[in-house]
């Protein structure tokens, strides 16, 4: 542990940028003191966050996320599959999480980073659990065909609440999806719809247009850190790496709790500090709606 | 990439009903499908800085191949490795799963990351970090055809980027033979109707080669006009390169 | 790794300037090659080539596999190689595995051709039995077993003699198998189809050391080099691939010089590797 005598002995000789290294944490002490950030901002503001869909030609549907420099690109490509017997009317959503080598200094190749399984995970999870996509409408023909949504999501710069960028970005690509106009041959199988043989009715078309999903309440979330007394909303990488009890809530677009993670930490939560999370949360939900909602406007006006 | 065909998986893309025409024949009156001249090169968009986390970074996208390349370091080496007066240069490049039509498995690509590895190799100067290690990373996360000159072009400007000393930047083009045509910077759809491929590396200002591939058959004639237009070609994306690097710096001083 | 003394270093730089190489050859002299055919009866077809203390095996296994849906009316070949850890102290471990993949994409290069099949080496469409249904996939595996210089030559001369040796059984079709289903298939013990070797191509490195190049270079002239090219040619004389190797800079007309002298150097390698090939296939058969 680093000695507060020695760091404040030398804190006025030193230059900035060597305190900040050799004493992060005495670094940041001084600026919580002052309710401010070394990057700027205040203790409970998100980093500036944009959005934007269909950065993917080849696929169906998706969205490159931006929350500070943490940037996430997720990308859904339809195939399709014999449903189950259990479910004969439903579809399915295979979501996967990867951090490429090009991501973050401590992910090297043929080594993959430890936290992109759980963030796996918790994703498939909350959408699974928050009921945004009523599985029954990925179906084809009951029993035969359905579709098989595979949401892939690259971290391509982790820096910080990489769940919370991961989550955003799973969501906004879900908005984006256009099921493709679809028909079943002779053979069964299912294939594509070209215009021009929109006409020709040998085929019986399953799916007759482009559509889109109808998604119920959406999930957003929100990590922050929990130190002291303070609460730090959307933290950075630096931030993560040297304070490190965190706490993400995931609230759906009617402030309905979806989940809640707080995993370790040596900073016990209290109720007070957990409620606080959720209000600054809720806060949060509203800002991330109205991105996605002026993203989505915007396609539609092109 | 791992010997035998992949496994029959469960799920499959649905195809288009109607199949298209099986091979295009390249006769005189035959154009490009995205109405390129034969000798004419998509445009190139690069930009550096692209991941906050890397020492340097590059972002390249020529019509629908787009691809980020990561340096990091020079860092310590991580494998427990002899002592060696001059420094290593480490390379992957992997693909997104969505990267191709058909969604694939987003493997480690090891031909790339050996091609990769070895265009570079000639342009840096690896006795400016002795003992350390310099790993570049890249991304595929579009693959729109040319993949591979993209990685590496932007690969070396990733490099520029991150500060590391090099001889000279490296720009690479491939060109495809089909039929009688040489087409540049040949899109997915041509690539995998060519009947010969050659690809350039080289250092423009240099005039040197760093690497070249040649598959198919090719007359010496050929394989002359290939490289001479290959060469041209890495000379204007060298300035296009060069130019991206001075505006970034630029934006930097202000 | 070769260790060299500075006295032995001038020494074969000099010899090459000077048109005459440690072991007594000129720049653009093989070693002799030795052939050996149906070394593994295993396989359907295999080779031992031996070009000095550089030592290779190479086999051609066939089984009956499904085109691709892009290629139906093709068959696929695959080219691997894998550097025995006796063959040096470096391959031991994981240490052979960057080689083994370089030659192994370097061979494909030279011997498969562009992706439409042009200039491959091996006719793709031969391997069809019946078209998008059934094909024969080759598994054409390398193995270094003693490495002294040139591993490319080797290996792409060790994968012409065992392709030459190789014997695709004949199949027969079942008829009348509706157009969706898998055909039934017979495969005959008794005939077997030759393949036609005379397209495949041979490779000539030429390997650089100070400013001049040579062929056949021993692992220590390897060591002295600043870069290498391979360059697969045909017996039509045309260019069927060019790798690079080493990571010096090349001017493109040393390129292009390059090119020229591999051509003329593979008409005398294609010949003698031919007559090598015929003599082994006689001593194999008697």
């Amino acid at each position: 542990m680093v000695l507060p005598n020695a760091s404040e002995d030398l804190s006025t000789e030193m230059e900035v940028d060597a305190f900040r290294r050799l004493f992060p944490l005495r670094y940041y002490e001084c600026h919580l003191v002052e309710s401010i950030r070394p990057d700027g901002r205040a203790l409970a503001r998100a980093r500036d966050t944009t959005i934007a869909l269909g950065a993917v030609a080849s696929a169906s549907g998706s969205a490159l996320v931006k929350i500070g420099s943490t940037t996430m690109l997720a990308a859904i490509k339809m195939e399709v599959m014999t449903p189950t017997m259990e479910s004969p009317d439903e579809g399915c959503i295979a979501i996967d999480f990867h951090m490429p080598p090009i991501c973050s200094p401590i992910v090297r190749p043929g080594r993959p980073a430890e936290v992109a399984p759980v963030v796996s995970k918790q994703l498939s999870d909350t959408i699974s659990s928050s009921g945004m996509v009523d599985l029954k409408e990925l179906s084809l023909v009951s029993g035969k065909a359905a579709w098989m949504a595979f949401l892939d999501i690259y971290c391509l710069d982790a820096d910080g609440a990489v769940f919370d960028a991961a989550l955003l970005s799973a969501t906004a690509a879900l908005s984006h999806l256009q099921i493709p106009a679809v028909s079943m041959n002779d053979d069964g199988k299912i294939v594509l719809m070209s215009e021009e043989d929109g006409e020709r009715l040998a085929q019986e078309p399953v799916n007759k247009e482009k559509r889109k999903l109808a998604l119920r309440s959406i999930p957003f979330s929100l990590t922050c850190i929990l130190y002291k007394n303070y609460i730090l909303a959307d933290p950075t990488a630096e931030e993560e790496s040297i304070m490190e009890t965190q706490v993400t809530i995931v609230l759906d677009s009617s402030s309905q709790l979806i989940s809640f993670y707080k995993p370790g930490g040596s900073v016990l939560a209290y109720t007070p500090a957990i409620q606080d999370c959720v209000a600054l949360t809720r806060q949060r939900v509203k800002e991330l709606q109205s991105i996605l909602d002026e993203a989505n406007s915007a396609m539609e006006v092109e | 990439m791992a010997g035998k065909a992949a496994t029959t998986s469960t799920t499959y893309s649905p195809s288009p009903t109607t199949l298209k025409t099986k091979a295009p024949i390249f006769n005189e009156d035959w154009v490009r499908p995205d109405g390129r001249g034969f000798h004419q090169c998509r445009p190139a968009f690069f930009r550096t800085g692209a991941v906050n986390a890397a020492s340097g970074s590059a972002y390249a996208e020529f019509g629908n191949t787009k691809v980020i390349v990561s340096v990091f370091g020079p860092r310590e080496s991580k494998k427990a490795m002899m002592y060696s007066d001059i420094g290593r240069l480490n390379c992957n490049v992997s693909f997104t799963t969505f990267s191709t039509p058909l969604r694939g498995q987003g493997l480690d690509n090891k031909e790339y990351t050996a091609m990769l590895h070895k265009a570079l190799e000639g342009s840096i100067m690896l006795e400016t970090f002795p003992k350390t290690t310099v790993d570049v990373f890249a991304l595929v996360l579009e693959s729109g055809g040319s993949d591979l000159p993209v990685v590496i072009s932007c690969a070396s400007l990733a490099l520029a980027d991150a500060g590391i000393m090099m001889y000279d930047l490296i720009a690479s083009v491939s060109v495809s033979c089909l039929g009688k045509n040489l087409v540049i910077d040949p899109i997915l759809e041509e690539e995998s109707s060519q009947d010969g491929s050659l690809m350039i590396t080289c250092m423009p200002s240099r005039y040197e080669i760093t690497q070249l591939t040649v598959t198919g058959d090719w007359s010496t004639p050929k394989i002359n006009e290939g490289m001479q237009l290959c060469l041209d070609a890495c000379a204007k994306l060298a300035k296009i390169m060069r130019s991206c690097l001075k505006e970034a710096a630029l934006g930097s001083q202000e | 790794m070769v260790g060299l003394s500075l006295g032995e270093k001038q020494f074969i730089q000099g010899g090459i300037a000077e048109d005459i190489r440690t072991d007594g050859r000129k720049r653009l002299t093989y070693r002799p090659i030795y052939v050996e055919t149906g070394v593994i009866p295993q396989a359907n077809g295999s080779a031992r080539v031996r070009m000095g203390a550089t030592d290779v095996i190479a086999s051609v296994k066939a089984e009956l596999g499904k085109p691709s849906s892009l290629q139906p009316n093709k068959g696929k070949v695959s080219i691997h190689v894998e550097c025995s850890p006796t063959a040096e102290p470096a391959f031991e471990g994981r240490g052979g595995e960057e080689l083994s993949t370089e030659l192994s994409v370097a061979l494909q290069l030279c011997l498969l051709g562009g992706k439409s099949g042009a200039g491959a080496g091996i006719d793709l469409s031969s391997l069809v039995v019946v078209e998008g249904k059934i094909c024969w996939d080759l598994y054409v595996d390398g193995l270094v077993v003693s490495s002294d210089g040139n591993l490319l030559d080797a290996l792409g001369a060790s994968i012409k003699a065992a392709l030459s040796n190789t014997g695709i059984p004949r199949v027969h079709v079942a008829t009348g198998a509706s157009s969706d289903e898998q055909p039934e298939v017979d495969i005959s013990d008794e005939e077997f189809l030759q393949f036609d070797t005379s397209a495949v191509p041979v490779i000539v490195t030429l390997t650089k050391v100070g400013r001049h190049y040579i062929v056949d270079a021993t692992s220590e002239e390897e060591s002295q080099m600043s870069s290498a090219v391979s360059i697969s040619v045909n017996r039509k004389g045309n260019i069927c691939g060019i790798t690079k190797r080493g990571g010096a800079g090349l001017d493109p007309s040393i390129i292009l010089d390059m090119i020229s002298v591999a051509k003329h150097v593979s008409e005398q390698l294609i010949n003698k590797l031919d007559s090598e090939i015929a003599a082994a296939e006689a001593e194999d058969e008697s």
